[in-house]
């Protein structure tokens, strides 16, 4: 057998561990795209993808027009084409949001339910969470693809006022960084949920993301819902994206967190956040979202240590 | 030449140096305690079993070995490296392969599949696949090689398997039960294939868990007799077997034995005879032919034994030495069988034993095959 003895030759030199005590950047890079590569063809049914680009794209596609055709029953037609603007924002972006939020957790879910190599993945050199975040981020990449064709359908069907010479591109890029990076906070905090071995964890990214939609601003502004309920929007990093995002896009779309008697407007003092505001308040919670996800999913590893938990499956 | 893993790191390291691990599990509505202090250690090199039954913590030690779960108290290390604190020293020079379960994802080709477990494993690109199409084709699954994970039969599965635990070419290779739910060829070229890779480079070095027998005492350099979270014995097949039995048992059959079994427990040198009734001889009635069980102090009491029979008028039909098997010593310090289908030796109602064949790669298919039915 001297394959195996060759073998042995070649790899037992990158094995010592004195040379790797730490994992190289470049190596996590490559652990990384493994993972977003992996992703991209477990999460997709690449077999079919005829059917798999209707789910991935349609679906957002009709929940936004149907949310505008709704408005235009709702407003008797007289819904202003800035509000449509608000919509087809917040809709078309959602399907992003949902992706991501679910992507981790379900990479967790599928790993260790279906596939079964989530204790593979854990005692592999890689971080588990570096596996994890690439795989959300395939997941996240075919949510954008819904979320960009329904924005170019706004525009081209929908006759949405963008302007292309009045986009704020620094703030909307700065905005698409920080919404991606707290997306992913928030997926990961749901992927150390979904690691403690709950049978019904499957539901939970819906769930949350359901709940997230009617605090954050989405397709109403805040200022409609209780006050303790746009406090909690208020503390979200999605409502500050959202809302950057359509300043940055629309310089002139009513705020979504500000207005007549907002509880924005009773703390600020002013109407209505400016772009650079929402910007900096995104960047705020950002920071805190993700300080908290990191530190949530590494007491999350632990407790799956302590406990056993990478190859317990619960059958769902 | 080979490199072997030792002089890397430390040519003192232990490849496995537990020290009174112990594990409980919470659970309701008692916690369970898998291991009660383990003490154990591996030389590098070495292809050490650990034999025991169902729930008797051997998968749990593994997962502690494996960075996959924490020991509840004790220490363990791996050729050196913390289990707790240095897991990722440990990673990059250890894996793992469990028997019997359905893991893999289904939609990547095995190519794939082990590609990117290559990269995981931090190999190159380019080296990576090389390495995959070398493993392909020493595990056998080269006509597999771009069929889907899911179209594979259990045994093609842990093919792959194993070749996934080949890719970062370890220092310490853990096989949890590699051969369970496999067929005999199967299960043979596995246990060749271990052997084969082990050899070719120094200090590579196994920890097998099993509750075959024979396969344990085939493979295995050193073994751990474990129950209930506690390990009985430690030792060499050959020790462990030697423990349990200084004397020398016989297996002999008579064609007639008219003063009884009484006539020959009373010959010097013999501890005790026995007759051996409900025999599988005895219901064609066409061999009327008593068994005995003898046991003599030593080897050198058979001569005059076989010298006495002749004055018994018991003439020999055959006559066999009965090697004491690791189930032998399994009821010997347990005081119960491994599996309820063996306990019938230790109630005396038969002689079927594992030990009075030779324990050579054809008796391990054979006995295997016998079980997994
Ligand atoms: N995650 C867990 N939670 C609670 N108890 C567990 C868990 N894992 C194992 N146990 C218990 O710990 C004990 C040891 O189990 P373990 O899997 O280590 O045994 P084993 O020797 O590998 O058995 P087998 O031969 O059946 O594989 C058993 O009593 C088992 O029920
Ligand atoms: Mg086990």
């Amino acid at each position: 057998m001297t394959a195996l003895a060759e073998a042995g030759t070649r790899w037992s030199r990158q094995a010592d561990p004195e040379s790797t005590r730490r994992q190289s950047i470049a190596q996590v890079w490559r652990g990384f795209l493994t993972a977003t590569r992996l992703g991209w063809q477990t999460e997709a049914n690449w077999t079919n993808p005829v059917v798999y680009f209707l789910y991935a794209v349609c679906t957002p596609v009709f929940a936004t027009l149907m949310l505008v055709f709704m408005i235009q029953v709702i407003s008797g037609g007289n819904a202003p084409p800035a509000y449509r603007a608000y919509v087809v924002i917040g809709s078309g972006l959602w399907s992003f949001v949902v992706a991501g939020i679910a992507g981790l957790a379900w990479a967790v879910l599928d790993d260790r339910e279906r596939y079964r190599m989530l204790k593979y993945l854990f005692v592999s050199p890689n971080d588990l969470l570096v596996l994890l975040l690439g795989r959300g981020l395939a997941r996240m990449m075919v949510g954008a693809m819904g979320a960009i064709v329904t924005l170019g359908l706004g525009v081209v069907v929908l006759g949405l006022p963008l302007d292309l010479a009045r986009i704020d591109w620094p703030v909307l890029v700065a905005a698409m960084v920080l919404g991606l990076v707290s997306i992913v906070a928030l997926g990961l905090i749901l992927a150390s949920v979904a690691m403690q071995t709950r049978q019904d964890s499957w539901h939970y990214p819906e769930a949350v993301s359901g709940a997230l939609f009617l605090i954050v601003g989405a397709v109403f502004p805040l200022n409609i819902l209780p006050t303790f309920a746009q406090a909690f929007g208020l503390i979200s990093p999605l409502t500050w994206w959202l809302e950057a995002v359509r300043r940055a896009l629309f310089p002139d779309i009513q705020s979504g967190i500000g207005g007549a008697g907002s509880l924005y407007a009773s703390l600020a003092g002013h109407d209505a956040p400016s772009g650079i505001e929402a910007l900096l308040a995104l960047l705020l919670t950002t920071v805190v979202v993700t300080l908290a996800a990191v530190a949530t999913y590494r007491w999350s590893e632990h407790r799956a240590k302590e406990r056993g938990l990478f190859d317990v499956t619960t059958g769902s | 030449m080979p490199v072997s893993p030792t002089p890397l790191h430390s040519a003192a390291a232990l490849a496995i140096d537990a020290r009174n691990v112990g594990r409980v599990y919470k659970a309701k509505p008692n916690p369970i305690v898998a291991l009660d202090g383990i003490d154990l250690t591996v030389r590098p090199g070495e292809l050490f079993g650990l034999l025991g039954p169902n729930g008797a913590g051997k998968t749990t030690l593994i997962k502690i070995l494996t960075t996959l779960l924490l020991p509840s108290s004790g220490t363990a290390s791996v050729f050196g490296f913390d289990v707790e604190r240095q897991t990722s020293q440990i990673r990059r020079i250890m894996n793992i392969v469990s028997g019997g379960e359905q893991s893999g994802y289904g939609l990547l080709q095995v190519r794939e599949q082990l590609w990117m477990f290559s990269q995981f494993y931090g190999l190159g690109v380019r080296e990576g696949w090389r390495r995959v199409d070398e493993l392909i084709d020493l595990v056998g699954l080269q006509e597999q090689r771009v069929q889907k994970v899911s179209q594979l039969s259990t045994g093609q599965r842990q093919k792959l398997n194993f070749a996934r635990g080949l890719l970062n070419d370890p220092w310490i290779f853990f096989l949890d039960e590699p051969t369970l739910g496999l067929d005999v060829s199967a299960a043979r070229a596995t246990r060749e294939l271990t052997l084969a890779w082990q050899a070719a480079v120094p200090g590579r070095t196994i920890l097998l868990t099993s509750h075959y027998m024979a396969e344990v005492d085939e493979m295995c350099d050193r073994l751990a007799i474990v129950d209930r979270g506690r390990i009985l014995a430690i030792g060499t097949p050959a020790e462990l077997k030697h423990r349990v039995q200084s004397e020398s048992i016989f297996r002999l059959e008579l064609d007639r034995l008219d003063r009884g079994v009484g006539a020959l427990a009373r010959l010097p040198g013999v501890i005790s005879a026995a007759s051996v009734a409900g025999n599988d001889n005895g219901a064609d009635g066409e061999r009327n032919t008593i068994l005995v069980k003898l046991v003599l102090v030593d080897d050198g009491a058979l001569g005059p034994v076989v010298s006495a029979l002749a004055g018994l008028d018991a003439h020999i039909v055959s006559l066999q030495k009965s090697e004491p098997s690791l189930e032998d010593v399994f009821v010997e310090l347990v005081g119960r069988g491994f599996e309820d289908d063996l306990t019938v030796h230790q109630n005396g109602t038969g002689l079927r034993s594992a030990g009075s064949r030779p324990a050579d790669e054809e008796s391990v298919a054979e006995e295997l095959a016998g079980r997994s039915r």
